[in-house]
């Protein structure tokens, strides 16, 4: 079993596109990087000694939008205050721009993490049949479900060494171009249940990149089922692409119309939203979501190892 | 001689249609054995049976007395094959693609690898990327691959299918030698007739799915008399000189044709010389496969339509 792993990881590595995913990676972070610091430089700091006066000021200025405001939009504004009443409270003022809030802004690019992860997952079976070497695989003294195994759970490697250049590329440029912040940095606030929580700043953003994951995980376990089921990646690429960028958007106009919406798959992978209070259909609850989540895996993985093991391999 | 590989009753139905109706044979260590039929006779169906690439519908397969149905692992650890084209990663080299195969097998040495490299005559760009090789190369490779493990059986499906003369030449002799000096049981299909006829020691004739007869290739056709054919300038007036000496034999136009013990050829080239009779060529007839092939489908045919 371990030497079947060796051999998918020797497959992945050896190979140019691999090096190209991982360069695009680092490339987005540092621009996105520059171009930051960039915006950043437009604004005006924070002055540290009336920090207090300025956030009240601001912060009633959004109360009364609040009253204004689509129901909707509501929630999120109402966590900002909350956050902002906190720290006058307890005298914590809002850090400039630094590395820690570079390092969360760049969880936007777990979405580039999900396509990379999705065409190796997808390619992982159906390159086999397209390169004809499935048949020698095939005769190899293992059972089928073993060699399939050790191609799902080289996708997951593949997905945390994705994750972990991220998030090592994100500390870098955020510590080489916005420096590691002041001491309150270090702190961060959320807004759930009507309480404001402190946290260390480094386990909630490993907690973010990890939670945010969990739709990557689960459309790479799909695009894996459909590539072994359709022996084809271009289906489970396109089918599994389009729904990363775009399953959340339906997922919302369906949960405005209809109750059903919170079965499907997007509107359970946001976990981090429970973290912070706002799931995307009303009531529904962690514990609902990753039921779900794990009916879907299970589903996908019984497919995907139905189809492997019982088909006639002929072509 | 025990068996290696033994069909029994092997059928394969694919949506309602029987592929392979029934089928048994078996193949002993030392020998090549040929599946010779048509396209579409069910040759490669078989061989997919055998590896495991396909599931048979009913009957069984043992390989050295394991069932490739139930004792998968066991029974394919000793077959080396490849089925259709040998593919491999074009993206890898030589090496690596050997090493890939040497991780799932027991007991691949680093000298087992190089003693095989060195068996094809690939040292020198086995570093190479496969990609930049040329099918004869890919050909060896795929060969390398597939005997790395020192298995006991070896599948090939059409294996000189796309090399050129010397390829074919090459394949056909370093096959037979595989059987004569390491024992293997070889298992080889072809469409050709010629080919198996010069690889094989037994053939198995395959139609339609079903297995029509299984034939010694050498032997049982070579009687002691044989027919000789003579080109000669009057066959006819030939033909009545072998009558006038109790030799029956068919002429026309400028051939004759008799059923000769060799010792007789002598005596019957002197007699036409005798004759004034100008003699251009005289070659055994021997019966080929190809006939035997045709003969034993058209009886069959001929037997099932009645």
């Amino acid at each position: 079993m371990g030497n079947l792993i060796v051999n998918e990881f020797v497959k992945i590595f050896k190979r140019k596109s691999t090096y190209a995913m991982f360069l695009f990676l680092i490339l987005i972070v540092v621009g996105g990087g520059f171009l930051t610091k960039y915006l950043n430089s437009l604004d005006e700091p924070v002055s540290q000694d009336n920090w207090k006066e300025e956030l009240a000021k601001e912060t009633e200025q959004m109360k009364k939008d609040l009253e204004e405001m689509p129901a909707s939009m509501r929630a999120a504004f109402e966590d900002e205050i909350a956050i902002n009443e906190y720290r006058i409270a307890h005298d914590l003022p809002p850090s400039d721009y630094n590395m820690w809030s570079f390092i969360g802004d760049s969880g936007t690019y777990i979405t580039i993490v999900g396509l990379f992860v999705i065409i190796v997952a997808a390619g992982i079976v159906a390159n086999e049949f397209s390169w004809g070497t499935i048949k020698s695989l095939i005769i190899k003294p293992y059972k089928r479900w073993k060699i399939l195994l050790a191609k799902y759970v080289m996708v997951l490697l593949f997905m945390l060494i994705v994750l972990a250049l991220l998030f090592i590329s994100a500390v870098a440029v955020g510590a080489v171009l916005f420096g590691p912040g002041d001491g309150g940095s270090q702190i961060h606030l959320s807004y759930a249940d009507g309480k404001v929580v402190e946290q260390s700043q480094l386990l909630y953003l490993a907690k973010s990149y990890l939670l945010n994951s969990v739709g990557v995980l689960l459309l790479a376990t799909m695009a894996f089922m459909i590539s072994t089921i359709f022996r084809s990646s271009g289906t489970a690429i396109g089918i599994s692409v389009f729904l990363l960028l775009a399953g959340d958007t339906i997922t919302s106009f369906f949960a405005m119309k209809f109750d059903w919406a919170k079965y499907i798959l997007f509107a359970n992978t946001n976990l981090m939203a429970y973290l912070e209070g706002k799931p995307m259909v009303e009531g529904m609850t962690m514990g609902f979501s990753i039921t779900m989540l794990t009916i879907y895996f299970i589903v996908f993985q019984v497919l995907a190892f139905l189809f492997f093991t019982k088909r006639d391999v002929s072509n | 001689m025990k068996p290696v590989v033994e069909l029994k009753n092997v059928t394969k139905i694919i949506g309602g249609k029987k592929i392979i109706d029934s089928i048994s044979f078996s193949v002993y260590e030392g020998e090549v054995f040929g599946l010779l039929g048509p396209n579409g006779a069910g040759k490669t169906t078989t061989m997919r049976m055998m590896t495991g690439l396909m599931r048979i519908t009913s009957g069984e397969i043992l390989i050295n007395g394991r069932s490739i149905a139930r004792d998968f692992e066991n029974a394919v650890r000793q077959i080396g094959a490849i089925v259709e084209n040998p593919e491999m990663y074009k993206f890898l080299t030589g090496y690596e693609n050997l090493k890939q195969a040497a991780r799932l097998a027991k007991g691949v040495t680093k000298e087992r690898m190089d003693e095989i490299i060195d068996l094809v005559g690939l040292t020198p760009r086995i570093h190479d990327k496969v990609k930049n090789y040329s099918l004869g190369m890919r050909q060896r490779l795929g060969i390398a691959l597939c005997l790395l493990h020192d298995p006991k059986i070896l599948i090939l499906d059409e294996p000189t299918n796309g090399l050129d003369p010397a390829g074919i030449r090459e394949i056909r002799n370093y096959l037979r030698s595989l059987a004569r000096e390491k024992n293997l049981a070889v298992i080889v299909s072809s469409h050709l007739l010629s080919e198996v006829e010069l690889m094989c020691d037994r053939v198995a004739i395959m139609q339609k799915g079903r297995l029509i007869d299984v034939q010694k290739v050498h032997g049982e056709g070579d009687a002691e008399r044989q027919t000789y054919r003579f080109t000669v300038n009057d066959a006819d007036r030939a033909a009545n000189v072998l009558k006038s000496k109790g030799i029956e034999a068919a002429a026309d136009g400028q051939k004759l044709e008799a059923a000769l013990a060799k010792q007789q050829v002598p005596d019957v080239i002197k007699w036409l010389v005798e004759e004034n009779l100008l003699i251009y060529e005289v070659k055994p007839l021997r019966k080929t496969l190809e006939d035997r092939f045709l003969e034993i489908t058209a009886a069959k045919e001929a037997a099932v339509n009645g």
